[in-house]
């Protein structure tokens, strides 16, 4: 299908119909505000936009860049969904996949109610991984952005480089098995757009395959080597949709958990330790390592905890809202095995 | 230029439990160097960041007055992990000083005048500062009537009683004492400070207040004394902001363009009037 | 002297730390290097601002020792008289040194730890020959080939470099350059001509006259909650800014070894802890709060305590924003107020 049409082709019937959708929404008032993505003013980029008059929906765009995870917007709420007047505002929201899944995730753990949010469901095709193709283009600047056929091309003074777009999208897309929100069987009237069935996600992992193989030394070393460049900035905690604890543990400081400075220990547990918080709550949406400043790719480890977690619990975060997450569930006959394994 | 960031080391002398939730203590501390102690020339107002090395550092005002010769004393409630820290200390302990930090109260443009402090529950201690000194027999006649308002929620917050007891046996200075609710053996005024400023009525005439406390105390205090004809310029305000270095670096106590710790934290209300209202 | 750049570390590595643009996992950074072949000469700008150099995002201000108990020594930083030379930074960056250093010798208390270590630097800038399309330094005041912030003023001629010597500091470093050769005429002209041609290049103009007058009475306005509104509260903006300069001060004790070191480490007005009270109250609650004292402190506080914008437009928050939430667009807007202000006015 991607084949066939373009993806540039795909992004414009997405487009059209997610601006209808939204357009119907604020029109017939099924919803106050509507939170979807805006054209970027920097080449590789896009920003969040809240729309709330029928005549702005055109500002709503769809396109690979659109890698904020819009989910983190609702919980904690913003001042913004706020009114002053009649109190919590009605939202809709455009949800590629993995924003349909934090946002049923969150429902889990009772963050959001699903029946006062329309998901304006659009089926992603993937979102480029825009810090590898800077990284690959070096010190130039990257002035225009296309994507044409199967490529995405980008220009500058002097320059112009195409990528594949199968090559050059995110690890964490190319193995995607949830690209719309799945469709919700009890709040029918929440999804809105294109949403999907998903009984259950049967994944290999075999992205991993090339990690799990190295001896623990090399592993430790790709995340120390990773992980060195964290200025410790927080966009990584800031961007994700399952980070909205009021005090994170590393801000603790009555007492003390954790160290603040940015010695690579302190860095290291930061991030392994916000990974573990992760463990069957990571929709996969890739926006830490997309929003990150310098580039670091946080993916491999929360994908490493994704299939631990599916492999032992055989639970897949953000699909089914009936469904307790095993953080937050305990049977006696869990196996536990992991309590007393020795390797 | 001395690295400013480098605390004096000084050592607990003393520890005085203030209030019977034992929340409050007042430690009075003894620089290990006669010639550190000779360099700490403070006024009344002034804080210090003060710091148990190893645990963390925090701005606290000076509670003692610059005529109570020999140490220093600071009033800390139990609240954060340094504050804690404090709590737990013994005699003989070490204790980081800088300072002493931040302006004071005006005490050069207070001479000549009479002076209303206004003080609620455990935002007394640069209030004690202030009243000591201007109590010393070398600077007493520099000031006019001295009047003295403190409101605590019951008698067990009420901060240094011995003081107070004294200073209500002087004749050259009048101190009037409340407590939020009725209680048995209180034999002084009840009621909010707002409401016992109303009826002590202090006239503004030649006059300057100092007012410190929790924010709504302020606020319903203040709004009394401008009832009164007080001016905005009269009226004087500690504040409170959550400090790091006290030497407007780290940033974070600012109200726009001012910083709390070099150029507070004493405000008067004209000169907040001026600021956003951010703090 | 293009391949004489490592000639010059190999005649001042020794006797100063050089610090130079290098590449590191795939990012432009400035590091003391070890290896004059790893200095990179054609880049735009790093991410991270080489104001870590002499603020870096941990810093010692202290150490101390202990009998287990008690402390029993403070040990003062003995590292600050070390010699440093900066090496190719551009005119930005080196203007924000001045504002850091205005900063922090500004008032009563000079922080020692910054000014020694700016004083016992030498920066050796190099003109800005391609200004990214989110640079906008001739906004602020500044210039691609603005040179008086430095010591020595390079211009890349291409196969070569104009070297100018622009302070005392700069003309006796270079003395110690002998194999350096008078410069023609042509390149001096050269250098004018990539001068106009990169100030011509900026493609981002923002109009920062007297901004500070709108910003200061609109503190209430609801732009702030419009400006405000996609921030997702992370410390980018500031953390990759070349004059922000906020930092928390903590003591990490390592009571294993009876020692332990106060820091101070990068801290940003745009998380909630920074200003949070312990008594639970928050100045600064949310995020319009903490986006307005951004804007504020660059465009409105700084102005008015020292005279100048506390921009020095490198544009690395525009590019790096995780939302692209643009300087550029807010800015806009803020001086739409001044235009319906106006309106009301001759209305």
């Amino acid at each position: 299908m991607v084949m066939i049409m373009g993806i540039e082709a795909e992004n414009k019937e997405i487009e059209n119909s997610m601006r209808e959708t939204a357009r119907k929404l604020l029109k017939e008032k099924e919803v106050d505000v509507i939170i979807g993505y805006t054209k970027g003013t920097v080449p590789l980029s896009s920003a969040p936009i809240m729309i709330t008059k029928e005549e702005d929906v055109d500002k709503l765009i769809w396109n690979n860049l659109c890698y904020v995870n819009l989910a983190k917007y609702l919980v904690p709420k913003i001042p913004q969904l706020i009114d002053p007047e009649k109190g919590d505002l009605k939202v809709g929201i455009v949800s590629k996949g993995c924003v349909g899944r934090a946002l049923i995730h969150l429902s889990v753990e009772k963050q959001i109610d699903l029946e006062n949010i329309k998901m304006i469901g659009i089926p992603c095709n993937g979102i480029i991984n825009r810090k590898r193709i800077e990284k690959e283009i070096g010190e130039k600047e990257i002035l225009e952005f296309f994507t044409s056929e199967n490529d995405i091309i980008v220009k500058g003074k002097g320059f112009e480089q195409k990528f594949s777009y199968d090559e050059y999208i995110n690890e964490l897309c190319k193995v995607c098995k949830v690209k719309a929100p799945p469709t919700l069987a009890e709040l029918a009237e929440t999804c809105v757009g294109e949403c999907k069935e998903i009984s259950s996600v049967d994944d290999d992992f075999e992205d991993l395959i090339e990690f799990e193989s190295k001896s623990s030394e090399e592993k430790w070393e790709y995340i120390k080597d990773s992980l060195e460049t964290c200025t410790k900035c927080y966009a990584c905690r800031e961007a994700c949709p399952m980070c909205y604890c009021n005090l994170c543990f590393v801000d603790q400081n009555k007492p003390i958990w954790f160290g603040k400075t940015t010695d690579l220990s302190d860095i290291i547990v930061f991030h392994l330790v916000r990974s573990m918080h992760l463990a069957g709550r990571c929709v996969a949406c890739g926006a830490c390592s997309s929003v990150c400043p310098v580039g670091i790719d946080l993916n491999l480890i929360t994908r490493k905890l994704e299939k631990i977690v599916k492999e032992r619990f055989n639970f897949t975060s953000g699909i089914d809202p009936k469904k307790t997450p095993p953080m937050m569930d305990f049977r006696m006959d869990d196996a536990e095995e992991f309590m007393l394994e020795e390797d | 230029m001395p690295n400013p960031y480098i605390p004096i080391l000084t050592s607990v002398k003393n520890i005085v439990s203030e209030n019977e939730v034992n929340d409050i203590k007042t430690l009075e501390l003894v620089f290990k160097k006669e010639e550190d102690y000779k360099g700490f020339n403070y006024i009344p107002g002034q804080f210090a960041e003060i710091s148990l090395i190893g645990k963390g550092e925090c701005p606290i005002g000076i509670a003692s007055s610059p005529t109570e010769e020999g140490s220093i004393k600071f009033t800390i409630k139990k609240m954060g992990t340094v504050t804690t820290g404090f709590h737990n200390c013994d005699l003989g302990d070490i204790v980081g000083v800088r300072g002493p930090l931040g302006n004071g109260w005006p005490i050069e443009e207070m001479k000549g005048k009479n002076i209303v402090i206004i003080g609620g529950g455990f935002a007394f201690s640069t209030l004690r500062s202030l009243v000591i000194y201007l109590l010393d027999k070398r600077y007493r006649k520099n000031y006019k009537d001295i009047t003295v308002i403190y409101g605590n929620r019951d008698s067990g917050e009420v901060l240094y009683r011995d003081i107070l007891e004294e200073w209500e046996k002087r004749d050259d200075i009048k101190v009037v004492l409340t407590i939020d609710r009725e209680e048995e053996g209180w034999t002084r005024e009840v009621g909010f400070v707002a409401a016992i400023v109303k009826k002590v009525a202090p006239s503004p005439n030649n006059a300057m207040a100092v007012v410190c406390g929790p924010p709504i105390m302020i606020r319903t205090a203040v709004a009394e004394l401008v009832n009164l004809g007080w001016k905005d310029e009269q009226i004087l305000n500690s504040l409170e902001m959550r400090m790091k270095c006290g030497i407007g670096k780290c940033g974070r106590c600012n109200i726009g363009n001012k910083f709390v710790c070099i150029d507070g934290p004493v405000f008067s209300l004209a000169e907040l009037k001026k600021l956003p209202n951010e703090y | 002297m293009k391949n004489e750049i490592g000639k010059l570390y190999i005649e001042l590595g020794e006797e100063y730390n050089f610090f130079a643009p290098i590449k590191e996992k795939g990012n432009l950074v400035f590091k003391k290097i070890l290896n004059p072949d790893d200095i990179i000469l054609d880049y735009f700008n790093s991410k991270v601002p080489p104001k870590e150099i002499l603020f870096p995002k941990t810093e010692v201000l202290f150490e101390y020792k202990t009998d287990g108990k008690e402390v029993t020594e403070i040990i003062e930083r003995k590292d600050l008289e070390e010699k440093n030379i900066i090496f190719g930074i551009r005119p930005c960056d080196a203007h924000a040194f001045v504002l850091m250093e205005n900063f922090f010798a500004f008032g009563d208390y000079q922080d020692e730890i910054f000014l020694k270590k700016r004083e016992n630097s030498i920066i050796i800038g190099v003109g800005c020959n391609n200004p990214k399309s989110t640079c906008f330094c001739t906004s602020v005041e500044g210039h691609p080939f603005q040179k008086d912030d430095m010591d020595i003023f390079l211009v890349d001629l291409g196969e070569k470099y104009l070297v100018e010597a622009i302070s005392e500091k700069g003309k006796n470093l270079m003395n110690k350059m002998p194999w350096l050769k008078n410069a023609t005429k042509k390149d001096v002209q050269k250098a004018a001509e990539l001068s106009k041609q990169a100030e011509e290049s900026i493609v981002t103009k923002l109009d920062l006259k007297d901004i500070e007058k709108v910003l200061d009475p609109n503190f209430d306005h609801p732009i702030w909650r419009e400006v405000s509104e996609i921030c997702i509260g992370c410390g980018t903006c500031s953390f990759l800014c070349p004059t922000c300069t906020c930092f928390d001060v903590i003591d990490d004790n390592d009571q294993y070894n009876n020692r332990g070191r106060r820091i101070r480490i990068w801290d940003t007005c745009q998380f909630c802890l920074y200003s949070l009270h312990t008594s639970g109250h928050n100045p600064r609650d949310s995020c319009i709060e903490r986006c307005r004292n951004r804007i504020l402190h660059k465009f409105c506080y700084y102005p008015e305590n020292y005279n100048t914008l506390g921009c020095v437009g490198c544009g690395r928050c525009i590019q790096l924003c995780p939302v692209n939430n643009d300087l550029r667009s807010i800015i806009e807007k803020i001086k739409k107020i001044d235009i319906k202000k106006e309106e009301k006015i001759s209305a």
